[in-house]
C-alpha cells in the first residue's frame, strides 16, 4: 500500500513550513509584511490539503481498511523504513483507532487556529510556525518506533516554545523558558525510561528489526508483543523493574497533561501564549500525555498498572476537584480555563484508573472532545484579549449587549466544557462517571470516591457561570467596558474569528449529538485492548464480581 | 390485573412521526436564531413575522398535532400501549461501549434513543404540546409590544422552541437517560430565558441561580442514574420496569434501588424547585412573563413531578413490596413542608408574579404529597391481587396526577393573566409618564426609574377594565385554591384524601397530612389576596385608572384556558384521575353523566364518615376561612361608575360587604417578627448566599492561592536552587584542558560500567 503518512502528514507540512521560514526569514521588515497575505494562504491550503487526506482516511477512501474490528497491536496504513540499522532504529509509522482520532483532530484543529488568528502580527512567520507544530504533532502519534516517538515528542517543544517566546504576552520569557525546561526534564525521564526498556531486552532472543549492533529493538509493535507474551507468564522485566519503568514513562506523560501538583507550567504558558499557541497547546499537545500513557506504559505494563491503580485514582481525584476548585479562585478568564483543562484531564486520568473498557473509552472519548471544546475556550479568551485587551473577570460587565458574537460564543463553550448533553463533552463525562461506579461496586471500594465527580459537576457549573455573569452580562443602563479600551467603542469578533468560531461550534455539536462518530472506533479499540491484552493478562485479578 | 399484559407491541401509524414532534421545535430553534440575525431590526420580520413569532407558532401547532394525534390512537383502541415495536422505529444505538465483569470478554453496554408512550406520557405530552402552542400566541401579543423591545425577540422565541423541543422530547423519550438530557437542555433554556435581560444585575444573578441551584439537584440525579443503570444494566424503561428484571434486583440490592431512587428524587427537588432547593424559583420570575407561565409554572417545573411518576413502577411492583416506604415518606414530607412554607411566604409578597411563584412551589409540593402517598400505598397495599387495594392505589396516583393537569393549566393561565396586568400596567406607566411628558418618542429605559410594574401597589381595581383577564384569573385561582367543582377540587381533595389515609395507616404521615390540609386554607387566602388586591377596590394610584384591555394575542389563549380550567369536571366524570394512573382503566368507561355522579357522590357523600367530615373540612378550609379572612382585610367596591361583568359582581360585592362587616386590624403580625422573616423568605437564600460566600468563594481563593504559592512555590525553588547548583557547575568549567581529560575519562569509564553491567 501506497505511504499515506510519512511524506503526505508529517513530511509535508514540516518541510513546507521549513522552506517558508527559510525564505521569510531572508527579507526584510517591509517585504514580511507584504508577504502575510500569501503565506497566510498556503498555509490554510497546506492545512486543508492535510484535513483531506485524514478525513480521507476516515471514510476508508485510501485503501481497503476498516477502522473497527482491527486487532489489538496491528496498524492500518503501516509502513517501515530502516533508519539507523545498527541501534535498530526505524522510520516506522502506522494508525489505529488509539492514534487516528488525534491525527484528525491536529489537522481539523490545524486550518481552525490559522482562520481564528487570521490577523496575528509577524503572520509570514507565525503561521508556518503553526504548520510545523502540526507536522510535529502528527509526528508523535503516528510514531511506531521509540526512538522516532521521542525525537518527535521533543520537537513539538521548539514551535511551541518560539510560539509563546515571540508571540506570547509581557511576561512571555519567562513563561516560555518555563514550559520548555518543565515539560523537557519530565521528558527526560521518560527518555531514561525508554533507554531502560531498551537496554533490558534480551539481546540473546532478539527481536524484530533489532539492531545489528545492539541486538536491541525500538519498534513499538514488536516490544508490544514481547511484552505481551512475558506479562501473559508473569511480570514483564521483573516486578521492580516494570514498576519503576511505569513510574518513569507515567511521570513524563504526566506532566505533560498535566495532572496536579505537575500542573503549574500550564497556567503560566496558556496566559502568556498567543490565541493560536493556546488552541493547539490546549487541544492537541495536552493529548500527547494520555495518548503516550495509552501507547507505552499502560500497554506494557498492565501488572505494574493494576499496581499503581489506586495511585492513579488519587492523582486523576486531585487534578479533577483541585482544578475546579483553583478555578472558583482565578480572576484571569485564560488562567481559568486553563484550570478547568487540568480539572478535564483529571477525567481521563479516572478513566484509565478504573481498568474498565467503558472507562478508556471514557477517556480516548474525552481527549478528542477535550480537544474540539478547549480551542474554542481559548479562541474566545484570545478574542477577550485581542479586542478588549483585558482578560480579567470583573473588569467588565455587559459586553453581551455590544459584542453578542464573543457572547454567544462564550455562552456556547462555557456551556459545552461544563458537559451540556448534546455537545461533545457530556458522553464522556458520563461514561467516566458509569465506568466509575461500576468500578466502585464490582471492586469493593468506597462509594466514597464518587463525591469528588459529583462536587465537581456542580463546581464547574458555579465557575463558568459565575466567570459569564461578571464579564458579558449584568450591565445595568451602564455597560462598563474594560478600562484597558481607553473610551473606544467596544468590537466584536472580526469575521475569521466567526467563521473558527462557527466550525468549531458545529463540530462541539455534532459530536454532541453524534458522539457514535468517533466513539464506536475508540470503543472497538479498548474492546481490542481489553480482550487481547489486559484480559489474558491479569485475568480474575480485576472485576472479581 | 395490573400491567401484567402490558407489555404487547403495536402497529402504531403516528408512532413513527412521534420523533418529529422533538425535531421539528428543535430544527425550527437554528431557522428563527439564523433568520432572526440575517433580518434582525428589518421591518417585515419584525411586525408581520413577529421576529420570529409566526414561524414558531405554526411549529408548535403541528407538534400539538402530532402529538393528539398519537394521543387518539393511543385512546382509541391502542390500550394499552406500551413499548412500541422495534421494527416500526428505530432505535438508535447513541453509545456503545462495554464493561469488564471479570468474564472472558467485554460485556457490551447500549445506549439508545428511542420513544416510549403510556399513560403517563400521553397526559404530559398533551400538557406540555397544548401549552406551548397556547403560551407561543400570548408571547406574539406580549413580547412584540414590549416597550424596551431592541430587535432581541429572535432570541426569545428561538430559546422558546428549543425549550418545547426539550419538554416534549423528556415525555417522549424511551429511557432515564434521555430524560435526563432533555432535562438539562431545559435547565439551560430556563437559564437563557430568565436572563433574557441579561443588562439586568437582577436577571443575570437569576439565571446563574436558576442553573446552579438546580445543577445541584441534576449531579444527584446523575449519580442516581448511574447507580440505576449499576443494577439493571440499562436506563431503558422497557428494561428497568420489567417485573421480571425488578425481581431479581430486588433480591440482592432493594436498598441501593432506594438509595439510587432517594438521589434521583433529589434532582426532582432541584428541578421542581421544593425545599431546601426551592430557592431559585421565585428569582427566575425576572425572566419575561411567557417564560414564567411556560417553563416556571406549567412545564418544566413538572419535569421533577414526571421524574417520580415515572418511578411508580419501582414502588408497584410486587418484589419490592414494602421495601420503598421509606423514601415514597420521605416525597410526601418534602411536598408537605414546601406546601406550607410557601404558602406562609406568598402572604406578604406584593410583587403579582411572586405571589404565583411561591403558590406555584406550593402546589408542586401538593403533587409530590400526592405521589408520595400514592407510593406509599402501592408499596405496602397488596394491589396486585385485592381489587379494593387497587383501586385505592389507582385512584391515589390518578389523582396526584390530575393535579398536575389542573395545576398546569390554571398556572398556565394564571401567570398569562398576570402578564397581561403588567403588559397593560406598564404600558399606562409609559402613556402617562414618558410620552406625555418628553412628547420626544425616546424611549426612555423603563428601568431607570423606581416604578415596579409587578407590583399590586400600583394596581387595584382592574376588574372593570380587563374583564377577560379578571375572568381568567379569577377561574384560576378558584381552581387552585380548590372552590368546589372548579377544576383543581376533584384533584386537591383527593390528596388530601390520600394523605389521610396513609396517614392512619403510618403515623409518620400525619405531618404531609396535616401540612397539606392547612395548606388549603392558607391557598384560599393568598389566591384571594392576590385577586382582590389586583381586581377589586379601586385603583390604587393614577397609573392603575389608566390601564386600558389587552390585545387579541393575548385573551385567546386566556379564553380557551378559562374554558379547560372550567371543564375540569368534564373531565373528572370521564373518570380522568383513573384512566391517568393505570392501564387496566379507561377512558369514559362509565360514560359522563354517570361518571360524574358517581364523582360527586365520593366527594360530597362519602360513604366512609371519616373522609365526609374530611371533604366538608377542606373545604370550608379552603373555600370560607381563607377567602373569608383576605376578604376582610383586601376586600372593597370598585370605583365610582365603574362596572363590571355579571359573573365578578358578587365576588366583589361579598368582598366589600365583608371587607365593611368583619375587617380587622392586621398591622400586629404585619409587623411581627414572623412576617419579616417571611417577607425575607425565611431567610434561606440568606444562608446559602452566605455559606456561597463564606465557604466556597473564601475557600477557592486560598486554594487559588495555595497553588501559586506552595505548588508552584516549590517549583520555584528547586529552580532557584538548581540555579545555584549550576553556578557550581559552572565553576567546574576551570578552562584547563587537564581537567577536561579527567571528566571525559570517568565519564567514559561510567558509561562502560553501565552497559557492561547491563548486558
Amino acid at each position: 500500500m501506497q505511504d499515506w503518512i510519512s511524506l503526505p502528514l508529517v513530511g509535508f507540512p514540516l518541510i513546507a513550513s521549513v522552506i517558508l521560514l527559510a525564505f521569510v526569514s531572508r527579507t526584510d521588515a517591509k517585504m514580511r509584511e507584504r508577504l502575510v497575505g500569501p503565506v497566510r494562504m498556503a498555509c490554510l491550503v497546506f492545512s486543508l490539503v492535510l484535513l483531506m487526506v485524514t478525513t480521507g482516511m476516515f471514510f476508508q477512501y485510501f485503501g481497503d481498511i476498516s477502522w473497527e474490528g482491527i486487532s489489538f497491536n496491528s496498524y492500518e496504513y503501516y509502513k517501515q523504513y530502516s533508519w539507523i540499522e545498527s541501534l535498530g532504529i526505524h522510520w516506522t509509522v502506522g494508525l489505529d483507532a488509539l492514534s487516528f482520532p488525534m491525527v484528525w483532530l491536529t489537522t481539523f484543529l490545524l486550518p481552525v487556529t490559522i482562520i481564528a488568528t487570521w490577523n496575528e502580527k509577524n503572520g509570514a512567520m507565525y503561521f508556518p510556525i503553526l504548520l510545523a507544530m502540526g507536522g510535529a504533532l502528527i509526528g508523535v502519534f503516528v510514531a511506531l518506533d521509540l526512538f522516532m516517538f521521542y525525537v518527535f515528542w521533543e520537537l513539538t517543544l521548539i514551535p511551541m516554545f518560539f510560539l509563546i517566546l515571540v508571540w506570547g504576552g509581557a511576561d512571555r520569557k519567562y513563561a516560555s523558558q518555563k514550559f520548555f525546561i518543565y515539560t523537557f526534564t519530565a521528558s527526560v525521564v521518560m527518555l531514561l525510561g525508554l533507554i531502560t526498556l531498551y537496554f533490558f531486552q534480551d539481546p540473546g532472543n532478539p527481536l524484530d528489526y533489532a539492531g545489528t549492533m545492539t541486538g536491541r529493538s525500538f519498534d513499538i509493535p514488536s516490544i508490544t508483543q514481547h511484552a505481551f507474551a512475558e506479562n501473559s507468564e508473569g511480570w514483564y522485566l521483573g516486578a521492580n523493574i516494570q514498576k519503576v519503568l511505569f513510574a518513569m514513562l507515567m511521570l513524563g506523560f504526566l506532566v505533560k497533561l498535566p495532572a496536579v501538583p505537575f500542573h503549574t507550567w500550564l497556567p503560566d504558558a496558556h496566559v502568556q501564549a498567543p490565541t493560536g499557541g493556546s488552541m493547539l497547546l490546549a487541544g492537541v499537545m495536552l493529548k500527547m500525555g494520555a495518548y503516550g500513557m495509552f501507547r507505552l506504559p499502560l500497554s506494557l505494563f498492565p501488572h505494574a498498572l493494576e499496581y499503581f491503580q489506586l495511585v492513579l485514582m488519587t492523582i486523576g481525584m486531585i487534578s479533577l476537584v483541585w482544578g475546579a476548585i483553583v478555578c472558583l479562585g482565578q480572576t484571569n478568564l485564560k488562567k481559568m480555563v486553563a484550570y478547568s483543562s487540568v480539572s478535564h484531564m483529571g477525567v481521563i486520568l479516572i478513566g484509565i484508573a478504573t481498568m474498565q473498557p467503558m472507562g478508556w473509552a471514557a477517556a480516548l472519548f474525552m481527549m478528542f472532545a477535550h480537544g474540539i471544546i478547549s480551542p474554542m475556550l481559548f479562541a474566545v479568551c484570545g478574542a477577550f484579549k485581542h479586542h478588549y485587551h483585558s482578560m480579567e473577570i470583573g473588569a467588565m460587565r455587559g459586553m453581551a449587549k455590544h459584542s453578542p458574537w464573543i457572547a454567544t460564543s462564550m455562552m456556547f463553550s462555557w456551556m459545552a466544557s461544563l458537559g451540556l448533553p448534546l455537545l461533545a463533552g457530556f458522553v464522556a463525562e458520563l461514561m467516566m462517571l458509569i465506568a466509575l461506579w461500576y468500578f466502585l461496586v464490582a471492586e469493593g471500594w468506597s462509594v466514597f470516591w464518587m463525591v469528588g465527580p459529583a462536587l465537581v459537576l456542580a463546581v464547574t457549573a458555579a465557575y463558568y457561570l459565575w466567570s459569564m455573569q461578571r464579564t458579558i452580562f449584568e450591565g445595568g443602563d451602564e455597560t462598563q467596558p474594560p478600562e484597558s479600551l481607553h473610551g473606544e467603542p467596544v468590537p466584536d469578533l472580526a469575521s475569521p474569528e466567526k467563521l473558527a468560531m462557527l466550525i468549531l461550534a458545529a463540530f462541539t455539536i455534532l459530536f454532541g449529538v453524534m458522539p457514535w462518530i468517533g466513539l464506536d472506533m475508540m470503543h472497538d479499540w479498548t474492546k481490542q485492548i481489553f480482550e487481547g491484552l489486559i484480559m489474558p493478562i491479569l485475568g480474575d485479578f480485576n472485576g472479581g464480581v | 390485573m395490573a400491567g401484567a399484559e402490558a407489555t404487547n407491541t403495536i402497529d402504531s401509524q403516528w408512532l413513527d412521526f412521534a420523533p418529529l414532534i422533538i425535531l421539528l421545535p428543535m430544527m425550527t430553534f437554528a431557522v428563527i436564531l439564523f433568520l432572526g440575525r440575517v433580518f434582525n431590526g428589518n421591518p417585515f420580520w419584525k411586525n408581520k413575522m413577529k421576529e420570529g413569532g409566526l414561524i414558531a407558532l405554526p411549529v408548535m401547532g403541528a407538534s400539538l398535532v402530532l402529538s393528539l394525534l398519537l394521543i387518539s390512537e393511543f385512546l382509541g383502541g391502542f390500550n394499552p400501549l406500551k413499548v412500541f415495536d422495534p421494527a416500526t422505529v428505530e432505535k438508535i444505538a447513541w453509545v456503545n461501549s462495554g464493561v469488564w465483569d471479570g468474564g472472558s470478554s467485554v460485556k457490551s453496554v447500549t445506549f439508545g434513543f428511542g420513544i416510549y408512550v403510556d399513560h403517563v406520557t400521553v397526559m404530559l405530552l398533551f400538557v406540555a404540546a397544548f401549552l406551548c402552542l397556547l403560551i407561543n400566541t400570548f408571547s406574539i401579543g406580549y413580547m412584540n409590544t414590549d416597550p424596551i423591545n431592541d430587535n432581541r425577540n429572535h432570541r426569545f422565541y428561538a430559546e422558546f422552541v428549543l425549550f418545547c423541543s426539550g419538554m416534549l422530547g423528556m415525555v417522549l423519550a424511551d429511557s432515564f437517560l434521555w430524560l435526563f438530557i432533555f432535562w438539562e437542555i431545559m435547565g439551560l433554556c430556563s437559564y437563557l430565558l430568565i436572563g433574557f435581560y441579561y443588562e439586568r444585575p437582577s436577571a443575570a444573578s437569576a439565571a446563574k441561580k436558576a442553573f446552579l441551584t438546580t445543577r445541584i439537584g441534576d449531579v444527584f440525579l446523575m449519580i442516581g442514574l448511574v447507580m440505576l443503570w449499576d443494577l439493571f444494566g440499562s436506563l431503558d424503561y422497557a428494561v428497568v420496569f420489567d417485573e421480571a428484571k425488578i425481581e431479581e434486583v430486588a433480591a440482592s440490592s432493594a436498598g441501593t434501588l432506594q438509595w439510587a431512587l432517594g438521589l434521583m428524587f433529589i434532582g426532582a427537588v432541584g428541578k421542581s424547585a421544593q425545599f431546601p432547593l426551592h430557592v431559585w424559583l421565585p428569582d427566575a420570575m425576572e425572566g419575561p412573563t411567557p417564560v414564567s407561565a411556560l417553563i416556571h409554572a406549567a412545564t418544566m417545573v413538572n419535569a421533577g413531578l414526571y421524574l417520580v411518576a415515572r418511578m411508580f413502577p419501582f414502588f408497584g411492583a410486587e418484589a419490592l413490596h414494602g421495601d420503598l416506604d421509606d423514601l415514597a415518606f420521605i416525597i410526601a414530607a418534602i411536598g408537605g413542608i414546601t406546601a406550607v412554607m410557601a404558602a406562609a411566604i406568598a402572604f406578604v409578597q406584593m410583587d403579582l408574579k411572586k405571589v404565583l411563584a411561591y403558590s406555584t412551589m406550593s402546589q408542586l409540593a401538593y403533587i409530590f404529597t400526592g405521589l408520595g402517598c400514592a407510593m406509599y400505598l402501592a408499596n405496602t397495599l397488596d394491589w396486585h391481587h385485592d381489587d379494593d387495594a387497587h383501586y385505592i392505589v389507582v385512584v391515589a396516583f390518578g389523582a396526584a396526577l390530575f393535579h398536575l393537569f389542573n395545576h398546569a393549566m390554571a398556572k398556565g393561565m394564571l401567570f398569562m393573566a398576570s402578564g397581561s396586568v403588567i403588559h397593560e400596567v406598564h404600558h399606562a406607566h409609559h402613556h402617562l409618564h414618558h410620552h406625555d411628558d418628553h412628547g420626544d418618542g425616546h424611549h426612555d429605559d423603563h428601568h431607570d426609574d423606581h416604578f415596579d410594574a409587578q407590583s399590586m401597589e400600583n394596581m387595584g381595581g382592574l376588574a372593570s377594565k380587563m374583564p377577560i383577564t379578571a375572568t381568567a384569573m379569577l377561574v384560576g385561582s378558584a381552581s387552585i385554591m380548590g372552590l368546589p367543582l372548579i377544576g383543581g377540587f376533584w384533584s386537591k381533595e383527593g390528596i388530601i384524601a390520600n394523605a389521610w389515609r396513609v396517614a392512619q395507616e403510618d403515623p409518620r404521615f400525619f405531618l404531609p397530612a396535616i401540612c397539606v390540609l392547612l395548606g388549603a386554607a392558607m391557598t384560599g387566602f393568598y389566591m384571594s389576596r392576590m385577586w382582590l388586591k389586583t381586581f377589586a377596590g379601586k385603583p390604587n394610584n393614577e397609573v392603575a385608572a389608566h390601564v386600558g384591555p389587552t390585545n387579541t394575542w393575548i385573551k385567546t389563549p386566556l379564553f380557551i384556558l378559562t374554558f379547560v380550567t372550567l371543564s375540569s369536571v368534564i373531565f373528572a366524570g370521564l373518570g380522568f384521575t383513573h384512566w391517568a394512573s393505570d392501564n387496566s382503566y379507561e377512558l369514559g368507561e362509565k360514560g359522563l353523566l354517570k361518571g360524574l355522579l358517581y364523582e360527586l357522590e365520593h366527594a360530597f357523600a362519602n360513604s366512609d364518615a371519616f373522609f365526609f367530615v374530611l371533604t366538608y373540612i377542606a373545604i370550608f378550609l379552603g373555600a370560607v376561612i381563607g377567602p373569608g379572612l383576605a376578604m376582610a382585610l383586601y376586600g372593597g367596591k370598585l370605583a365610582e361608575g365603574e362596572e363590571t361583568k355579571p359573573w365578578m359582581r358578587p365576588v366583589i360585592q361579598l368582598s366589600a360587604y365583608i371587607h365593611k362587616r368583619f375587617n380587622f386590624d392586621n398591622s400586629a403580625f404585619a409587623e411581627s417578627t414572623l412576617a419579616t422573616a417571611l417577607e425575607n423568605r425565611l431567610y434561606i437564600d440568606e444562608y446559602y448566599d452566605k455559606a456561597m460566600i463564606h465557604i466556597v468563594a473564601a475557600f477557592s481563593t486560598k486554594a487559588a492561592e495555595a497553588d501559586s504559592e506552595v505548588i508552584d512555590g516549590t517549583i520555584k525553588a528547586i529552580e532557584s536552587g538548581s540555579q545555584s547548583l549550576s553556578s557550581v557547575v559552572r565553576s567546574m568549567t576551570t578552562g584547563s584542558a587537564r581537567d577536561y581529560i579527567l571528566m571525559v575519562a570517568v565519564g567514559t569509564l561510567s558509561i562502560f560500567m553501565l552497559i557492561w553491567g547491563v548486558a
